[in-house]
Order: structure tokens, then C-alpha cells, then sequence
């Protein structure tokens, strides 16, 4: 008798309540008990039926943030316009190289400049080699690193960004300007005076040797401002630094070490002017902290008083980094597998209330 | 608003579904204003009502004592009578409830609004700050004339060192009286910037930010000039001789050259060694963005004309074959760069704190930007003044009562 009588309310109460109820019967879970469904009777039954359905008309929707994969797209396209800018970049470098070459004065028309580094510090001979393989050594250490990292993409399109930018200034001050040797040590090749051919070669020499002159491709002279070996060391360890674990620090300071002594080595070894490697220090850290600073700080993308926009390659920011929302997170996952089986590791992360839909 | 002792069954109906009480508007269809303000606790432990509500009517109470809390004021305001008009109307079943209810409840449920106190303004003038930033500025100026004169000493001599090969100097052949454009150009913009300034209403902190900006670019250029010493470019200079220790001429010299301004129009510098990187530029480029940026919008005449007479110092320093291109070129660029760095952390205040995100707070003169500029809230509007008007302090601000003092 009671179990006809509830049924029949229930489903008055229930085509009542489907006028009133706006998200539907999904939202709320099926077995949550009901509070005070035993003390009630028969009809209290049925009230307490309705009572936990109810849903009073000003509810407050809670709108869940969009899962982390919606907000860190990876892109890869984008990935690869960076890489062939950065490309095109270096291989111009290589050509400005060797057009400043041929305007170098001689050694013996136009003596080294003064320097302050140099009047007190002799040279030491080997020292450019462990400038060179402190480079490698940190390049190596940075592939591998971006191999680990989860979005690889975004990280990836900053450091072609940012290199091939740099690389573009560089040949701009190169080739307005030329400045002489800086040591009388230094053997330049010979000029070659309109050879096209043999100055083809040489640019492919310099770039399969990667620009280094411990693999013998680096004979030329004239790319003094800026120095473009500090700018390597430089970047790459500020982008060690930048997407590796803040609790790293031993991690950090190895690779401080091998940056700056690189950048000393650089001086002793009286390669470059002192004022080549303080430019190159400055433009390359000034431009890393500006371009990290837009893409980070989301209060000031669309704002109108944002100086930061003032620069021209602005546009390109735009292209690359539209539909990166937020920081990018310091995961690591291992480089082969699919991005479902990220592991987590040691980077301060906070899960999401509900289920995290990234993974 | 009617007051509720008034309302009918509808209203109270429409009362009730405004406050997401819908389950009540059946029961309560047979009640009216006067009604609603009688129900009490009790009124909800018995059928009817004990079987809509699930809170025993505590939330339907309350919003009921906020009704009545609401028009007790208003009473009170209209005047006294009217309240206990209520108050005895309501007469001996739900009265006492609600007499103990509007004159206890009131007090309980009484809200401190706190009255904020007299808000400081957003720009305070702080001309101690300015006056700190100017004599940084000064040290920069002074620091760098001597680093000058020091430099002198070791540019090596045009026979031994001829200038460098330089692009701009290949096409374009030395023109004589270029240099005296630029510098007559420089002395223009900063008189007119000058005049702006005085007319600005905040003097204080953009001329805080003017002395810093300039100090800060003329010490780069100290360590620039000192750390590698570059020939010089062009034949054509007389450079005044080397010294060779004598601290006193030297000192005379330094002291000519800041007499002069640093110019060679006011025929104080025959120094040569300051190449890299061009304080000309730097100066020409820094007043024409502080010119712009604290001058109205709509002066586009005003801001083309600034900006033709930068363009055309800039570039009649390299048809004077007086700098390299690449001092022109990083002064520029530097120039640029740290006016936009510090004027985008001086308006966005999520820049003024350090965090992981904010990567402008690495650079090492960010403490002393903090020390200027941590008062200073939001973008300094560009508002003008006559320099030398006299105001009433009293006039100055507005002073509200409190409502209970």
C-alpha cells in the first residue's frame, strides 16, 4: 500500500521537480543518502525524496578551469617555424662572417685595441678549448634535459626563438662595424677578394664544425661584437636553469660554473674584447627575462600600457605563444613514450580537485 | 518597497520565489504579509509546515528577521510611530517573538562598516626621493667625464690605429657641420622637455624616473667606455694631448668639460676615447620618449616634431663621422630597451613584488626601483599645472564626517 502510493508521488513530484531542477539528475549522486529520510513517514517520505533533488533556483555554477592541455598546447608546427628562424639565422651569421672577414684590417695596420682585461691578464693558450667544451658540454646537457621535459614544443620554440634572435642582432653589429683582432696570436685565413666559390666552402665548413674552433672550422676573423660563444653559454644555462626543479640548486650551480668559467676563458684566452662579452652577457639575459616576463605575467597581455610591445619582433611573441595561457610547468616525462605515462616527479605540483584530466 | 506588514498572499509568494524558497509559496499561498512576520519556530516542528521544510524553517526565519530588521530602519527613519505601529499590530501571538527579535536581533545582527580612513593620494609627491635620484644622476654625469678623461690617455694615436671600417662611413662621406645639428638639435629637445616638465602636475616622480633612467644609462656607458677603448673614427679629430699623470690638468679638464655640458659646440670636449657607446644618442633618444610618453596624445604635431629633431641628430652624428655605427646602434637599443623595462614595471603593480614569474625583478637595480616607485600606485596621469600656483592647503581635501561622531 505504501510502496504504490510512494511511487505514484514520487513521480508527480518528480515531473514537478524536472520544471524547476536546471542541471539535471547527473549532477548530484544517485546514492548520497538523504538526510532525514528515516525520520519521516510516508509522506515524509516523499518529501525527503524531493528535498534532496531540490535545488534552489540561485545556485552558484562553479566553473571547473579548463584541464592543463587545453591551456599548454603543443604545436609542434610552431616548433619548427622557430627552428628553420633560428636556422636561417646562424646560416646568415655564417655568410656575415665571412663577408666581415675580408674587411678585417690587418694585425699590423690596425694593432689590437686596448683593453683592461688584457692589460691585466696575460693570455693563457688553452683556455679557449675549455671555453668551447664547456659550450658543448652545457648544449649537451640542455638536449638532454629537453628531451626529458613535457612540453617540449613550447620550451623548444623559445630557445630557437631567442637564439635565432640573438644570432640577427649579432650580425647587425658585426657587420656595421668591424673591429680588429684582438690578439696578435690570432691566425686569420686568407682574404680571398670575390672567390665565391671558395667563400661558399668556407661557410660550410664553419657551420658543419658548428662555429667552434676546436674542430679547426673557425678561421676567420671579424665577428668580434658580440661574442657569440657568451651568448651560448649564457642562454643555455639560463634556460637550464629556468625549466629544471628550484630544489636542483647543486644542479644549478654546476652549470653557473661552467657558464661563467667558460665566459673567463673566453677573456683570458684573448679572444674577444672585454666589451664584446659584457654586450653579449647583457643583450642575451635582458632579452631571456623580457620575452619570459611576457609570456609569464598574464595580466599584461592585452594591456594597453605594456611597453614590452614596443619591440618588433612583438607580432612573432604573439604568433608563438597566443595560445600558451600560463606558465609552462616543470614536468618531465620520459622523452619515447606517449604523453599519457608522464610520471611525476620532485616539481612542486598541485593536483586539481577532481580527476586531473591532463594525464 | 511596501513595507511587509502590507503585503498580500501574492507578494509573498513572489517574495519567496526571489529568495529560493519556493518550496514554501504552496503552504504560505493563504498567507499574507502581516502572517509571514507572525511564523515562528514553532510554527515549524507541526505539519504543515514540518513536512516542507528541512531546516525547520531556521533559513525562512531568518530572512524573515533581515525583512524585518529592514523595515524597522525604515520605520525608524520615517519616523517612530510607524514602527510601533507595527510593532503593536502585529499584537499577541507572534508580537513578543518579534518585539525580543527587532530589538535583540538588531543589535546582534548589527554590521560595523568600517569608515576607511582618509586615503593617501596614489601619487605622493616625495621630493626627497627626486632629490636622491638627481644626485645619482649627477655622480653618473660626473663619473663619466672623469672616466673620459681617463680614457683619453690610452686611445691609441691615429697613426698607429686608423679608424675602423665602418659601413655607414663607406657610403656616406663626412659632412662638417653635422655634428653642430646634433648637438644643437640635443639642446632644443632638452629645453623642451625642460618646459614640459615644469608644466607636468607630478613632477616629482617623472623627474625621479628621468634622473635614474639617465643616471643608470650614463654608467653603462662608463663601464663600455673604460673596459675596451675603440680608435677614433674619423681623421678629422683634433684630440687634445695626453696628460700623462698630471692630476691637475686633468682635474681642470673634467671641469671644463662638465661646465660645458659635455659638448663641442660649447667647445668643452676635445677628448676622444668615448665611443662605445654614444651619449648623444642616448640623450637625444631618452628626452624624445619622456616627451612623448608624458605629453598628451592627441599633440601628434608635438611628437613628430620631437621625433624629426631625434631622427636628425642620430643621424648627423654618423654623417659627422663622430661615432661609430654601432655605438648609435647600441645606444639606441639600450636606451630603448630600459626606458620600456622600467616604465612597464612602474605601471604594472603584479611587477613590483619578486616572484618565480616576474623575471624584470633580476635586474640589479631593482631594489632602488622598488625604493622609487613602491608608492606610487597605478600610471601616472598626465595632468597639467602651472609651476608656481599657490593653493589653500585646506582646499586640498575634502574632509566627510563620520555619521556617528
Amino acid at each position: 500500500m505504501a510502496s504504490p502510493e510512494l511511487l505514484v508521488e514520487r513521480d508527480s513530484a518528480d515531473t514537478r521537480l524536472d520544471m524547476r531542477v536546471e542541471e539535471g539528475h547527473g549532477e548530484l549522486p544517485n546514492g548520497a543518502p538523504c538526510a532525514g529520510h528515516g525520520a519521516a513517514g510516508e509522506d515524509g517520505g516523499k518529501r525527503s525524496h524531493r528535498k534532496c533533488i531540490r535545488k534552489p533556483r540561485d545556485y552558484i555554477k562553479i566553473s571547473v578551469p579548463d584541464g592543463r592541455s587545453s591551456q599548454l598546447p603543443l604545436e609542434w608546427w610552431k616548433t619548427g617555424i622557430a627552428f628553420v628562424y633560428a636556422v636561417f639565422n646562424l646560416v646568415l651569421t655564417t655568410v656575415m662572417i665571412t663577408v666581415v672577414h675580408e674587411r678585417v684590417p690587418d694585425k699590423e695596420e690596425n694593432p689590437p685595441l686596448p683593453d683592461k682585461f688584457f692589460d691585466y691578464i696575460d693570455r693563457v693558450k688553452w683556455a679557449f678549448s675549455v671555453t668551447e667544451i664547456n659550450g658543448m658540454v652545457l648544449v649537451g646537457i640542455w638536449f638532454v634535459q629537453w628531451l626529458f621535459l613535457r612540453y617540449k614544443a613550447i620550451v623548444g620554440r623559445r630557445y630557437f626563438f631567442l637564439m635565432g634572435t640573438l644570432y640577427l642582432y649579432r650580425c647587425i653589429t658585426m657587420y656595421i662595424t668591424t673591429l680588429p683582432v684582438p690578439g696578435m696570436h690570432m691566425t686569420c685565413a686568407p682574404k680571398l677578394y670575390g672567390d665565391s666559390q671558395a667563400k661558399v666552402h668556407r661557410i660550410l665548413q664553419l657551420i658543419s664544425g658548428g662555429g667552434l674552433s676546436i674542430t679547426g672550422s673557425h678561421l676567420m676573423c671579424g665577428d668580434f661584437l658580440y661574442s657569440g660563444h657568451t651568448v651560448m653559454l649564457t642562454l643555455t644555462y639560463l634556460f637550464i636553469k629556468e625549466y629544471s626543479p628550484r630544489s636542483f640548486w647543486w644542479y644549478h650551480l654546476m652549470c653557473w660554473l661552467l657558464s661563467a668559467v667558460g665566459v673567463v676563458c673566453i677573456l683570458v684566452a684573448h679572444e674577444h674584447y672585454s666589451v664584446d662579452v659584457v654586450v653579449a652577457y647583457f643583450i642575451t639575459s635582458r632579452l631571456f627575462w623580457w620575452y619570459h616576463t611576457m609570456a609569464n605575467v598574464q595580466t599584461l597581455r592585452g594591456c594597453p600600457n605594456n611597453y614590452l610591445t614596443n619591440t618588433w619582433w612583438n607580432p612573432v611573441f604573439n604568433f608563438f605563444e597566443r595560445n600558451v595561457q600560463t606558465q609552462v610547468p616543470c614536468v618531465f616525462c620520459w622523452p619515447i613514450t606517449w604523453p599519457p605515462a608522464c610520471f611525476k616527479n620532485s616539481c612542486k605540483k598541485y593536483s586539481m580537485v577532481q580527476s586531473i584530466r591532463e594525464e | 518597497m511596501k513595507k511587509v506588514a502590507q503585503w498580500s498572499t501574492e507578494e509573498v509568494s513572489q517574495w519567496l520565489t526571489e529568495e529560493g524558497m519556493p518550496e514554501y509559496s504552496e503552504s504560505f499561498q493563504h498567507l499574507n504579509g502581516q502572517d509571514l512576520l507572525k511564523l515562528t519556530k514553532a510554527d515549524f516542528q507541526s505539519p504543515p509546515l514540518s513536512l516542507v521544510t528541512s531546516d525547520g524553517g531556521r533559513q525562512l526565519l531568518d530572512k524573515i528577521e533581515t525583512l524585518r530588521i529592514e523595515h524597522h530602519i525604515e520605520a525608524h527613519k520615517n519616523g517612530h510611530a510607524n514602527g510601533h505601529a507595527i510593532v503593536a499590530a502585529d499584537g499577541d501571538g507572534g508580537g513578543k517573538a518579534k518585539r525580543n527579535g527587532v530589538l535583540n536581533g538588531f543589535r546582534k545582527d548589527a554590521v560595523q562598516i568600517p569608515i576607511p580612513e582618509p586615503e593617501r593620494s596614489p601619487y605622493p609627491v616625495e621630493w626627497g626621493k627626486t632629490a636622491i635620484a638627481f644626485l645619482y644622476a649627477v655622480c653618473c654625469f660626473v663619473f663619466t667625464t672623469v672616466m673620459i678623461s681617463v680614457v683619453h690617455e690610452r686611445v691609441p694615436s691615429m697613426e698607429t690605429d686608423p679608424p675602423l671600417p665602418d659601413k655607414f662611413f663607406d657610403i656616406f662621406d663626412r659632412v662638417e657641420w653635422a655634428f653642430s645639428i646634433c648637438e644643437i638639435n640635443g639642446m632644443l629637445l632638452v629645453a623642451l622637455w625642460l618646459l614640459q616638465w615644469t608644466l607636468l602636475k607630478y613632477k616629482s616622480i617623472v623627474g625621479r624616473r628621468f634622473f635614474f633612467i639617465v643616471g643608470t644609462l650614463y654608467l653603462y656607458r662608463c663601464i663600455t667606455m673604460y673596459i675596451t677603448t675603440l680608435p677614433v673614427p674619423g681623421r678629422h679629430f683634433k684630440c687634445a694631448p695626453k696628460l700623462f699623470g698630471d692630476w691637475e690638468a686633468q682635474m681642470r679638464r673634467v671641469l671644463k668639460m662638465i661646465a660645458g655640458g659635455g659638448l663641442s659646440i660649447t667647445g668643452s670636449h676635445h677628448m676622444c676615447g668615448d665611443y662605445l657607446y654614444s651619449g648623444h644618442t642616448v640623450m637625444l633618444t631618452l628626452t624624445y620618449l619622456f616627451i612623448k610618453e608624458y605629453s598628451p596624445k592627441r599633440f601628434w604635431c608635438y611628437h613628430w616634431f620631437c621625433w624629426i629633431l631625434s631622427a636628425v641628430g642620430i643621424v648627423c652624428i654618423l654623417l659627422a663621422h663622430d661615432h661609430y655605427t654601432v655605438d648609435v646602434v647600441v645606444a639606441y637599443y639600450i636606451t630603448t630597451r630600459l626606458f620600456w623595462w622600467y616604465h612597464t614595471m612602474a605601471n604594472q603593480q603584479a611587477l613590483k613584488e619578486t616572484s618565480q614569474s616576474n623575471f624584470f625583478s633580476r635586474v640589479w637595480w631593482y631594489r632602488f626601483f622598488q625604493y622609487f616607485e613602491q608608492n606610487v600606485q597605478g600610471i601616472v596621469p598626465r595632468n597639467y599645472e602651472l609651476p608656481f600656483s599657490w593653493r589653500p592647503p585646506r582646499w586640498s581635501q575634502t574632509k566627510y564626517t563620520r555619521i556617528d561622531t
